[in-house]
């Protein structure tokens, strides 16, 4: 009994001490008035980011030129997801960061609507606006507000093993979806399966490209202004299904992640694959006989579809948390500034392989494949932004559900575009 | 008959044996593949998954120390899960005792509405909680994560607790107070011990749920000093890549202590389970 006494003596103490230390926590303290001014950076570049370390010595390098007056604090948040939950439990609880990286998309631009964001419109002018690249300021504003400031985008081109290629006798990647389906069945007459796919993961990413890709032929620059009620989203479901069938990808794409995709493609086992550049580093350090090996190409036209279109999109825009205080709005701006300054943008997307909304010039010993990013680009007859950053995350994430019951046979090419109709409505 | 009885003898060992040997494989596979894993590249891991390293990468080991400060976060989340447990414990066992042995105006009500917690998503808390969270200012400290913790799983340890508490007989409760019991020694020398099989359930609950949690340690934490495991291990998943052989390694790194202290304290761990479940 009296071993019974003490321990509930030891959790009352415990919980009496629970009480003063709730009350008088000192978890963020108020510093007061002090001369420098903190500004907290929760970010996703952390850890294993490509672009972790140059984000880190440019931080560094500003606090070192500010030593005294402005300080910026990396508050490392790895995970992407779980940052894009973070920072939206927060803006939902009216509680924001000094900077954080913003998501461009429906859910997030929500935001612009509330005075939670610090507004950039009367800053984002002069010289600061003429650095960025066309279009990209435009699309970050809102009624009129500039809320949010472009950073990095990403360009998601068709990737093919050329070497693979020639091995099954084939001279350059198809034009047309109807020379890309004799292509496919030369690769696999020379046992090699044509396509990465995937419909894992939270956005079923490289299928969802694809789908992408396949309706921007179909619907041109102007794809998006069409509802999901219209017939191209069928069409481009029935081709999407096809590069699913008839072994045209991998027996583990249904199901499949991001790794799985890639894993084929690095390995030799797909030759056509596709994501953005960021992703340049991983197939040079682990497949550099596939990176030697990697050509860009646009996605063949559908029959009667516009050929040369570029899925191109904003990945992730800089915001700030609104402040009555003059001294950290100009601390903010100065830190948005020297983030966005084309030479550092520039020394990031060198080190990373990232490519940014900016005008910046690239080094000589710009990777190869960098390089082919960079001109594929600013050829493309036009550039549309992805299906994900189009519709609602309810959406997005139904859509690698949809493909994954089109291709096991429960739903046909109409019922999958009902399926994403139902989520979206 | 006696050569029947030995062949169903040997027939019941070998099937046995089998069964045995098939539930061991299957519970240590999955483990057995996690430390290969860890020991690979990443290229070898994506093209070859079932195959033995080519060269066993220990590099793996120190690169998930040195980039996610393992450490530093074991302790971390040692102490959030023992302080979350204990408070929790404390709070529902009080809870629970009052439910189950006493008698009050909307008893059950109150009590439903306590267990009902239990129905609510645990994403659809995030933001009353930060909000509460940084009011109390206890943003990106480990008693954040405590209280949190505890309060998230008090629904599920009430329930439990009651269920224990009103199983006890009255009468043992009535002779306490003949012998001279106050209210508090009931609870105390009565209540407590004759629940003990509870508390151990409850506290394996909000123990587990404390150690394995993510979303929460992430939501109200911003440094190493108050970070837990489960935000290391995910160190090593960025954007666009995930380096799956150092997640492993990372993983292998925080299961090993949880594995040696099971293995030293085994028994005592299963006679606490165990004991009161049959009459000794």
């Amino acid at each position: 009994m009296k071993k019974h006494s003490v321990c509930l003596i030891f959790a009352g103490l415990l919980f009496l001490l629970l009480i003063p230390a709730v009350a008088f926590a000192g978890g963020q303290k108020d510093k007061g008035p002090e001369k420098e001014v903190e500004l907290t950076f929760p970010t996703f570049w952390v850890g294993q980011d490509s672009k972790s370390a140059p984000i880190q010595t440019l931080v560094d390098r500003f606090n070192e030129e500010n030593a005294g007056k402005i300080r910026v604090v990396i508050e490392p948040n790895p995970d992407t997801d779980g940052y894009r939950s973070k920072i939206n439990s927060g803006l939902a609880a009216g509680v924001v960061p000094d900077i954080f990286v913003f998501n461009p998309d429906p859910t997030t631009f929500g935001y612009y609507e509330s005075d939670l964001l610090m507004d950039f419109t009367d800053d984002l002018t002069g010289d600061w606006a003429k650095s960025f690249a066309d279009g990209y300021i435009q699309a970050s504003t809102m009624n009129g507000v500039v809320k949010s400031i472009p950073f990095e985008i990403g360009v998601t081109p068709i990737w093919y093993n050329e070497d693979l290629f020639k091995k099954a006798g084939i001279n350059g990647f198809p034009k047309t979806f109807d020379e890309f389906w004799a292509a496919a069945d030369k690769l696999k007459a020379a046992g090699i399966v044509p396509t990465s796919q995937m419909t894992g993961g939270a956005n079923a990413w490289t299928s969802m490209l694809w789908y992408s890709h396949i309706l921007a032929s179909l619907g041109g620059p102007t794809v998006w202004e069409r509802p999901l009620t219209d017939p191209i989203y069928v069409k481009a479901a029935e081709i999407l299904l096809k590069l699913y069938t008839d072994g045209n990808t991998t027996k583990d794409a249904v199901g499949g992640d991001a790794g799985v995709a890639g894993g084929h493609y690095m390995a030799g086992n797909t030759a056509i694959f596709i994501n953005g550049p960021w992703y340049i580093g991983r197939i040079k350090g682990d497949a550099p006989a596939v990176h030697a090996a990697t050509r860009l190409a646009y996605a063949p036209a559908v029959s009667g579809g516009k050929y040369g279109a570029m899925i191109g999109f904003q990945l992730s825009n800089l915001a700030a948390g609104n402040t009555d205080d003059p001294v950290k709005r100009a601390a903010v701006i100065k830190f948005m500034k020297f983030l966005t300054d084309p030479e550092n943008v520039s020394m990031i997307s060198q080190a990373s392989g990232a490519m940014f909304a900016l005008k910046y010039e690239m080094g000589e010993d710009v990777d190869p494949l960098l390089k082919q990013f960079i001109e594929i680009s600013s050829q493309a007859s036009f550039s549309v932004p992805h299906f994900q950053s189009q519709y609602r995350i309810e959406v997005v994430q139904e859509l690698g559900q949809a493909i994954g019951a089109m291709v096991l046979g429960k739903a046909t090419p109409e019922e999958f575009v009902q399926m994403l109709i139902d989520v979206n409505q | 008959m006696r050569r029947y009885n030995s062949f169903r003898s040997i027939s019941t060992g070998t099937l046995k044996w089998l069964f045995l040997g098939f539930f061991f494989l299957y519970t240590l596979l999955p483990f057995l593949w996690l430390i290969l894993s860890s020991f690979k590249t990443n290229y070898e891991f994506t093209t070859a998954p079932f195959s033995f390293p080519e060269t066993w990468q220990f590099e793996n080991y120190v690169k998930a120390i040195r980039i996610s400060g393992l450490p530093r976060l074991f302790v971390n989340s040692l102490i959030v899960s023992v302080g979350s447990t204990a408070l929790n414990l404390f709070v529902s066992s009080l809870g629970a005792f009052v439910f189950a042995r006493e008698r009050f105006r909307f008893q059950n009500l109150l009590l439903n509405i306590i267990i009902a917690g239990v129905l609510i998503p645990i994403i659809g808390l995030m933001v009353p909680y930060f909000k509460i969270i940084t009011t109390l200012r206890l943003y990106d400290t480990k008693l954040g994560l405590i209280v949190t913790y505890a309060a998230i799983n008090l629904p599920i340890s009430v329930f439990l607790l009651y269920g224990f508490m009103k199983r006890i007989p009255r009468e043992l409760e009535e002779a306490a107070v003949i012998d001279g019991c106050s209210f508090r020694q009931r609870y105390s020398r009565v209540i407590i011990p004759l629940s003990r099989m509870g508390l151990v359930t409850a506290g394996i609950f909000v123990f587990l749920y404390s150690w394995n949690d993510f979303i929460y340690a992430l939501l109200l934490t911003s440094s190493v000093k108050a970070r837990t495991l489960q935000l290391g291990i995910r160190f090593f998943v960025s954007q666009f890549f995930t380096d799956y052989t150092a997640m492993f390694a990372a993983i292998v790194i925080t299961i090993l202590p949880s594995i040696i202290i099971y293995i030293i304290f085994h028994d005592k761990i299963i006679h606490g389970l165990t004991s009161g479940s049959v009459k000794e």
